[in-house]
């Protein structure tokens, strides 16, 4: 019998001595495992955030987002939002994932991100807000049609409704659609969203 | 589906969009039949009017909606040789290419997690005696693994009902299991001695990474359970469990693409897998 069975496991490597240490010196591997390890600790999201201004590796990036994810504390979520406003498509995408998946330790900050000096986080924000329960999103992104400036922001607010809104947000979008009349593919957006909410879902809540 | 159920071209797309951002599915216009017939069996079963009201509750994922689509989807039922394209794969494609990089002295490990009551693992390690002739030249290692205790044990007992053997041909039963009657069959002790079975937690870093590495593991329809947090730990896992070059094989609706960057996808004639790279780039 060629197939042999062995009643132990072999023993896991050992992790990293200092792994706030090798996360700033190791090689890429080694700054792997140390992001690995560091995600076992809310001790380790100080490390982990110094290291995300620094961090080039696409695959480091990934496994500090996901330390930070399996923290998922307060602090976690302070560490990735500054990723939202740099010009790296990558890292805002990983920061964007990463918020995605602490969906509900980011709850408490999203009003505030909605309402960010930055239109670029303004945008991005809508997009997690789809994360939430349907009345909750609905809320929130009834806000952002009621006061937003930029158009392009309203319109990835639309898109969200599109997909989870209530029939509460049908006054915002018509009025949104007529504060920016000039925008004629905003117009379009608030027609699709309508129609599908109209066709799908009832008022979820007052 | 009656005309009432009648999804359209466009809320096809809609739907496909939705179960891959939330599970990680794929599905192309090519499976629309098996997903529609799925859909409109779940409908029925919740009253649902249209797709539209559907869709909705799906959407709200109102009283656990989404898994119980994955659910049909899945069928959530384990035999014998299930898949057995992947073990096609796995004898004629991936073995291949572990064999030539690593040293025969070192067993090929293979791991199944989870393996529920034991036919996964104990399907590779028969299909590799029928199929994979360098068998004799390799030590291999199989471990099944699951987050449930109970299911190990079962799998330990190694005794299977007539559903879970369906798919194996007779020769195949008569070679590598012993008839107890009343539809209830055993696996002979060498086959059942071949594999180990341990508990793990797939989203449990050290608790995984005390299996060591594989060549291949198989990790089917299990991702598609969790949420957005579970899914990018259990496939950080799963590479830091994979040996440099060694595969990942997901169920045939699963796609790795959209949870983690890590993996590359390769393409065999008889299933798509994911590779650990051989050099981290």
């Amino acid at each position: 019998m060629p197939i042999i069975r062995r009643n132990s496991v072999p023993a896991a490597p050992s992790e990293p001595r200092r792994p706030a240490e090798i996360l700033r010196v190791g090689t890429a591997d080694e700054r792997w495992n140390a992001a690995r390890a560091l995600g076992s600790s809310a001790d380790g999201v100080a490390a982990l955030q110094d290291a995300l201004r620094t961090e080039a590796d696409p695959k480091v990036r990934e496994a500090i987002f996901t330390s930070l994810v399996r923290i998922g504390s307060p602090d976690s979520v302070a560490a990735v939002i500054p990723c939202l406003r740099v010009d790296d498509a990558q890292l805002r995408g990983g920061a964007l994932d990463a918020l995605r998946a602490m969906i509900g330790v980011v709850r408490p900050v999203l009003p505030a991100l909605l309402a960010d000096a930055d239109a670029d986080v303004r945008l991005l924000t809508c997009d997690l807000v789809r994360e939430l329960p349907t009345a909750d999103a609905t809320r929130l992104l009834c806000d952002v049609l009621a006061r937003e400036t930029e158009a392009n922001v309203c319109i990835a607010a639309v898109d969200v409704l599109a997909e989870i809104g209530d029939a509460a947000a049908l006054p915002y979008l018509e009025n949104c659609a007529a504060r920016f009349h000039q925008v004629p593919f905003l117009g379009f957006a608030v027609q699709i969203a309508m129609q599908q909410i109209v066709a799908e879902r009832p008022v979820l809540h007052d | 589906m009656t005309n009432e159920t009648a999804v359209s071209v466009e809320d096809f797309s809609r739907l496909c969009e939705f179960l891959y951002r939330r599970t990680g599915m794929i599905f192309t216009e090519a499976k629309r039949y098996y997903v529609e017939r799925r859909v409109s069996e779940r409908m029925r079963a919740t009253g649902s009017q249209s797709f539209n009201s559907y869709f909705a509750r799906l959407r709200t994922d109102s009283l656990g909606e989404i898994e119980q689509l994955v659910n049909a989807f899945t069928v959530n039922e384990t035999y014998f040789y299930r898949e057995s394209h992947q073990l096609r794969c796995l004898s004629k494609d991936l073995l291949a290419e572990r064999v030539k990089r690593a040293s025969p002295a070192k067993p090929i490990r293979i791991w199944s997690v989870p393996c529920s009551t034991g036919e996964e693992p104990y399907s590779i390690a028969i299909w590799l005696l029928q199929n994979w002739p360098p068998v004799d030249t390799f030590e291999i290692e199989i471990i099944g693994s699951d987050i449930d205790t109970r299911v190990l044990e079962a799998a330990r007992a190694g005794v299977f009902g007539k559903r879970a053997l369906m798919h194996l041909p007779t020769d195949v039963i008569d070679k590598y299991f012993v008839a107890l009657g009343d539809n209830q069959w055993r696996l002979l002790d060498d086959i059942r001695d071949s594999v180990h079975f341990a508990p793990v937690n797939l989203i449990d870093v050290p608790g995984t990474a005390a299996f060591g590495q594989f060549d291949v593991i198989f990790c089917r329809n299990v991702l598609i359970y969790f949420d957005d947090a579970s899914r990018r730990v259990a496939a950080e896992n799963l590479y830091a469990n994979l040996l440099p070059g060694g595969f990942l094989c997901l169920g045939h609706t699963e796609s790795m693409s959209r949870i983690s960057p890590l993996f590359e996808v390769r393409r065999y004639s008889d299933a798509i897998v994911y590779q650990r790279p051989e050099v981290t780039p």
